[in-house]
């Protein structure tokens, strides 16, 4: 029998031991095709999902390739029914290929007129088709090209899109890097983009995501509408473009609340997008506005429906996903695979943090017990409102404190999701609160004076949670959050894991009352943690080392 | 037949008395006695029943020619090797069908009763129509028929011979059958009926038995498998199935299902079974009745009923994987269950058969499966054969003994040998050869521990909780991690789940913290992950914090000191006093009791309701509603009036009685002794063969006895058919109270 590293389990995942000599090697040959969904000290799960080798179809692995993968590395011999389901499934993609043909525009074609028959009878698709051009093709509006992805999808046969996209409008970027350059993997996803089209970079916080688009512009050499979740990203992208690009200030437009510009190269937010007066989307113009040669969506995990459906009719134009994560809590990853496009670069945040681009972390849970007239009211509590009185018990106040004088000298985050809580914490320590009523102009103020060391704490609220860049971040303290979301934790630990300076340990606490729904909570999201290979550690607020007075 | 039995040598006898094992039991006395018994109909039906189509085809060819003989034999059949139906003819004779008179070989008796239609032949016309026409006339007229009637024919030439003509059949039908009875090429028995006599058939066959003779066993094909596939898959099979079979006794040793009246488990409980374990509702119910039928499971008979792993099940999880499974194999393999038949509708019932219940005992189950197993056995080795032609070879094989769904049966055979690792994707495995082999069950272990995973001894703990075994787990520490782990992922590893429910789970049953953290470290090579250890003992912490119990009585007082002068009052320690609190004692006596002792002890006590009100006796005495009593009985004297009607009474029934005795002097016929089944059969048999009439007394379906005059034609299977008043009647034999010759 081979010793092998993997293990598969009837319930389509792979056990992969770490320890094993050839588990780098398992690893690099099952990568394309799992989903890695747990990465903890000596085993890591990954699983096979239809996504998943769909993605590997995309990228060009075959059932071969991923059944060999299978029986080379595996420890015991793999239940027969996976790998013929592996290969059933497998052979589902590309059967339906759509194409540009000459005379009648997008055309959908099939290597297997049975299924062509089985979807064209469905009742979601009829409409989408046109007219019936031979045995094998079928005409399909170019404004149907997103839907029918997504319907071919769901239905379990999904299309390779070689339709080819607009070159847009050519506008010259390059990359500036007089003093700096791409790093290795940073290349590759840029490469693996490129090569596929379309699709989504996956990739941790803090690991560049904004350089992976830079240089995805650099290759598309078109103008650019890249889609960011608030205003306050806008004018990061903004400044790393102007930094790291041949971009000048003029070419770069902002489109969101407070300003419309648009230029070749225009961020917008998803908020102005989804805006609507009277029912109807008021900015839409702007996808039109201009010729786009590219996409950019950054975080796509946090996608907004109404983006989804824009998207559907943008299927002409390349796209680039930008997430750390696939996981949405909405459960619309295959809405992401059939309308930005297949996975096409993934890399372990173990990974980029042994390759030193990350800081290692430190994370703790600290316990407090709630003194005994909250408990009591903590059990005649409504249960809408446990959360928040456990979450926001006072006791938990000098624990923070404690936390911020062991950790003096070090920029500092509190993190927190009630703003009274936050209000009193601020004031009790001292410090600027930052929440969604802050104006951006006094945010940016508070961001750079926090980056330049001239306040070493805010207290923030969950307009923290996304693309804010805190460079010196290196201690950050949860006291409460949105009921254990595994995504927002992954944003919460991206704050503290950017590189620092000087190699420093990231800290990354997380305040929990003992025995009530918080500490449940923060069960879900420290197993999150976890899974990613952070070792986690729970402390009782009394054993906090008292730092010297 | 006596003389040639007495004839045969010791070893033609040896190999009937094993081909035909009824004929060894009880021992007959003598070789005669043997001989009367192997020619019984019982015996003969059981022998025919196990030919497989080669033997029947020619012993049904044996039945049309005039002399048995290799050469008409196979021209009867349409064969030339004249070689093959010699052996198979010997072989006839040596399970006794034929047996060697001086004329030749002839055939037993009663083989014609037992095959009435052989080879899809009808009656003799001869009875009807006087001799028929030679063979070469009856086909030159069939050539001329119209086509309707050509088309009767021709689905009546080779078997069954018999047709009914539907209601309403189209006239061109009604026409061609009409055509073909005036040319008297069919006997039409009623008006809607057909029956192509054997003399036709026989001609339109060109003297041929069968239209397609099979000497030869059918050879399936299939995929062929190498060894290292087939018992790597086998093996895999059955490390998920030891681990599942775990799971099931783990399951329902901690909530044991209800058995229901009817015997079986409820289809709810079944389905819980099935997510729990998280396969499907058929494998779950072959798991339940595979644990069951290797006595690992049981009705634990307790007044509630309820399913639960038996001790046998505590010895066997201690075994090594192989030894398991053997025994798991062995018991399959005997059962007379079918799992297959759960969920699906009882034959002629209405609902669904339940799993464990008594209507998944099937008794052909056992010998369908050894024989698919068998066919499966004699393939090629490593060749998985497709399922359509291992059916094609069972009807080869047993012709007459297949029950109408064979396909289901072989599928649900193939479905449960894979999961059993009898069969590895499809073809046979070593250890399922063994298993085939009813080898030991040492070596049966043996075949199979090859190939089933090296036990692992040690788990790897990781800090989200989670442990997972690189293999399978050794006895007992598998019993440990299922009892404070859940199962997340099985297969050729086990991925557990710490959860504070598992954890609580483990508390519960008596380890203490230490234990299950010692547990763990000496299962693992690494520190147990200080996450783990905090929730063990975070769980731990709040164990048995609160604690529940029941007593009969408590007494409670403000004043500790009368509470102690109670505990230490010698005169009460019958009601066994126990402080739980400074100020209140319990006691497992009734409460009146222990206020009684406390009032005869000088105490002055207050009886308190539930819900602490103060008990005030109402009044002095004590008072009790009646019972009812039932009233006594009277007798009522005789009275004229009564005895009156008695008289009346009696008159009439005695002119009846003198009324019958008239009737039945005036009635034709012998008066009729109530005769004994045999006697009756004998009258009936002898009249039927010589024609006669009988008197028979009939019970009719209201219980009155009739009498009848009856023409019986034959007797068979508890029935006598024939005439009786011009019309056709069948009486059962057991309601003829007698009968007597005209």
């Amino acid at each position: 029998m081979p010793d092998g590293p993997l293990i598969v389990q009837s319930d389509k995942t792979l056990l992969l031991e770490v320890d094993h000599p050839r588990a780098e090697e398992a690893r690099r040959a099952i990568a394309p095709f799992a989903e890695l969904e747990r990465a903890p000290e000596h085993i890591h799960t990954y699983r096979v999902t239809p996504l998943g080798l769909w993605n590997a179809r995309a990228a060009g692995h075959d059932a071969e390739q991923v059944v060999n993968a299978l029986i080379t590395f595996s420890r015991y011999a793999v239940p027969h029914a996976l790998l013929v389901d592996v290969a059933e499934t497998m052979d589902r993609y590309g059967r339906l290929t759509l194409e540009k043909d000459p005379d009648h525009g997008l055309v959908l074609r099939t290597t297997d007129r049975p299924v062509l028959e089985e979807v064209l009878r469905h009742k979601k698709i009829k409409p989408l088709v046109g007219a019936r051009l031979d045995d094998d093709r079928v005409a399909v509006h170019p404004s149907e090209r997103g839907h029918l992805k997504q319907e071919l999808l769901k239905v379990g046969w999904p299309a390779e899109d070689e339709a080819g996209y607009v070159d847009g409008e050519a506008h010259a970027i390059s990359l500036d890097s007089s003093d700096w350059s791409l790093r290795p993997y940073q290349q590759q996803a840029v490469d693996g983009f490129w090569h596929g089209g379309s699709g989504v970079v996956v990739l941790p916080c803090g690991a560049g995501k904004t350089l992976v688009g830079a240089g995805a512009m650099a290759k598309a050499q078109a103008t650019t509408l890249i889609l960011v979740t608030n205003t306050v990203s806008a004018r990061q992208w903004r400044d790393e473009l102007l930094r790291r690009t041949t971009l000048t200030d003029d070419e770069i437009g902002e489109y969101s609340g407070a300003r419309k510009e648009i230029r070749p190269v225009t961020i917008a937010t998803y908020q102005v997008l989804t805006t609507r007066r009277k029912g109807a989307y008021t900015h839409l113009d702007l996808l039109d506005a201009r010729d786009w040669g590219l996409i950019l969506y950054d975080e796509v995990h946090l996608l907004p429906a109404p983006i989804f459906r824009m998207t559907a009719d943008l299927q002409a134009r390349r796209r680039l996903g930008l997430t750390a994560t696939l996981v949405r809590e909405d459960g619309r990853e295959a809405d992401v695979f059939s309308l930005i496009g297949p996975k096409r670069y993934d890399a372990p945040w173990k990974d980029i943090e042994a390759q030193g681009y990350i800081a290692p972390a430190d994370c703790v849970e600290v316990r407090v017990t709630l003194p005994d007239p909250d408990r009591l009211a903590y059990a005649v509590a409504e249960p809408e409102d446990r959360y928040r009185l456990a979450s926001c018990s006072p006791v938990k106040v000098p624990v923070v404190e404690q936390l911020v004088r062991q950790h003096r000298g070090e920029p500092t985050l509190v993190i927190g999701q009630y703003l009274d809580q936050l209000d009193e914490l601020a004031e009790r320590l001292g410090a600027d609160v930052i929440t969604g009523e802050t104006p951006v102009s006094q945010r940016q103020k508070l961001f750079q004076a926090f980056r330049v060391g001239e306040i070493g704490l805010l207290v923030v609220s969950k307009v923290a949670n996304f693309s804010i860049d805190l460079p010196e971040a290196s201690v950050a303290i949860q006291v409460s959050g949105t009921f254990g979301s595994r995504q927002e934790e992954a944003q919460r630990l991206g704050r503290v894991l950017r590189p620092k300076g000087d190699g420093r340990t990231a800290h990354f606490y997380t305040v929990v009352a003992r025995d009530t729904v918080d500490a449940e909570f923060a069960a879900h999201r420290q197993r999150f943690l976890a899974e990613q290979g952070y070792a986690y550690r729970i402390v009782d607020a009394g054993d906090l080392p008292t730092p010297a007075a | 037949m006596a003389d040639d039995v007495r004839d045969r040598s010791d070893g033609d006898l040896h190999e009937l008395l094993r081909r035909r094992q009824d004929l060894a039991r009880p021992a007959p006395a003598d070789l005669s006695a043997l001989a009367a018994r192997a020619s019984t109909r019982a015996s003969v039906q059981r022998a025919v029943d196990n030919l497989d189509l080669a033997h029947l085809q020619v012993l049904e060819a044996a039945m049309l020619v005039s002399t048995i003989d290799p050469e008409s034999v196979a021209a009867s059949l349409g064969v030339t090797s004249t070689a093959t139906v010699r052996v198979l003819l010997q072989d006839l004779w040596t399970v006794a069908l034929l047996w060697r008179g001086a004329e030749g070989l002839r055939l037993v008796r009663t083989v014609a009763e037992v095959l009435p239609q052989a080879a899809g032949l009808g009656p003799s016309a001869r009875e009807q129509y006087g001799a028929l026409s030679p063979p070469e006339e009856l086909v030159a007229l069939a050539q001329t028929a119209p086509p309707p009637a050509r088309a009767i024919l021709d689905r009546l030439t080779w078997g069954p011979p018999s047709a009914v003509l539907p209601m309403g059949a189209p006239d061109r039908v009604a026409e061609g059958a009409r055509w073909l009875a005036e040319h008297q090429l069919v006997l039409t028995p009623s008006a809607d009926r057909l029956v192509l006599p054997r003399e036709v058939a026989l001609a339109l066959r060109g003297g041929r038995s069968h239209a397609q003779p099979a000497l030869d066993p059918p050879r399936p094909s299939g995929t062929q498998r190498t060894a290292q596939d087939v018992d790597g898959a086998a093996g895999q099979q059955v490390t998920d199935l030891l681990s599942l079979v775990d799971d099931v006794a783990t399951e329902w040793g901690l909530r044991p299902p209800r058995v229901l009246r009817s015997g079986g488990l409820a289809v709810r409980d079944l389905k819980r079974l099935a997510s729990a374990l998280d396969v499907d509702v058929v494998r779950a119910a072959f798991l339940a009745e595979l644990t069951y039928a290797a006595g690992l499971l049981a009705d634990d008979g307790s007044l509630d009923a309820a399913w639960a792993p038996t001790p046998a099940y505590d010895e066997w999880q201690k075994q090594p994987g192989d030894r398991r499974w053997a025994v798991l194999a062995r018991s399959w393999l005997l059962t007379t269950r079918a799992p297959h038949l759960v969920g699906t509708t009882p034959p002629g019932g209405a609902g669904t058969i339940n799993a464990l219940g008594p209507q998944a005992h099937w008794p052909p189950a056992r010998g369908l499966r050894r024989d698919v197993l068998d066919q499966l056995d004699q393939v090629p080795s490593w060749l998985a054969p497709e399922a359509g032609q291992l059916c094609e070879a069972l009807r080869w094989r047993r012709p007459r003994r297949l029950p109408g769904n064979l396909d289901e049966v072989v599928a649900a055979v193939l479905r449960e040998s894979e999961w059993l690792g009898v069969t590895g994707r499809g073809a046979i495995s070593s250890a399922g050869r063994a298993l085939l082999a009813d080898q030991d069950e040492a070596r049966l272990a043996a075949a199979m521990q090859p190939h089933l995973p090296e036990p692992v001894k040690h788990v790897l703990l990781q800090a989200d909780l989670t442990a997972v075994a690189p293999g399978p787990l050794a006895g007992g520490l598998s019993t440990f991690m299922r009892l404070v782990a859940d199962i997340e992922s099985r297969g050729g590893a086990t991925v557990y789940r710490f959860t504070t429910d598992s954890v609580r789970r483990g508390l519960d049953a008596g380890w203490s913290v230490d234990q299950v953290l010692g547990a763990l470290e000496d299962a693992s090579h690494t520190p147990v992950p200080q996450p783990l250890e905090y929730l063990v003992r975070d769980v731990a912490r709040r164990h048995g914090q609160t604690r529940v119990g029941a007593m009969r009585a408590y007494v409670r007082c403000d004043d500790e000191t009368t509470l102690g002068a109670m505990l230490a009052e010698r005169e009460l320690s019958p009601l066994q006093l126990r402080r739980i609190a400074a100020t209140v004692l319990v006691s497992p006596v009734a409460a009146e009791t222990v206020v009684e002792f406390l009032r005869e002890n000088g105490f002055a006590p207050v009886a308190e309701t539930p819900d602490g009100g103060v008990v005030i006796p109402s009044s002095a005495g004590h008072r009790t509603p009646l019972q009812r009593r039932s009233a006594p009985v009277t007798a009522h004297a005789v009275d004229d009036e009564l005895v009156s009607t008695l008289v009346v009474a009696l008159r009439a029934g005695e002119e009846a009685a003198a009324f019958q005795r008239e009737e039945r002097a005036s009635r034709q016929g012998p008066s009729l002794p109530s005769t004994d089944p045999t006697t009756t059969l004998a009258v009936l048999r002898e009249a039927a063969a010589d024609r006669q009439a009988v008197w028979v007394g009939y019970s009719d379906a209201d219980g009155q006895v009739r009498r009848l005059l009856f023409h019986p034609h034959r007797v068979e299977g508890g029935r006598v058919h024939g005439t009786a008043e011009g019309s056709p009647r069948t009486l059962s034999i057991h309601r003829v109270t007698g009968a007597a010759p005209d």
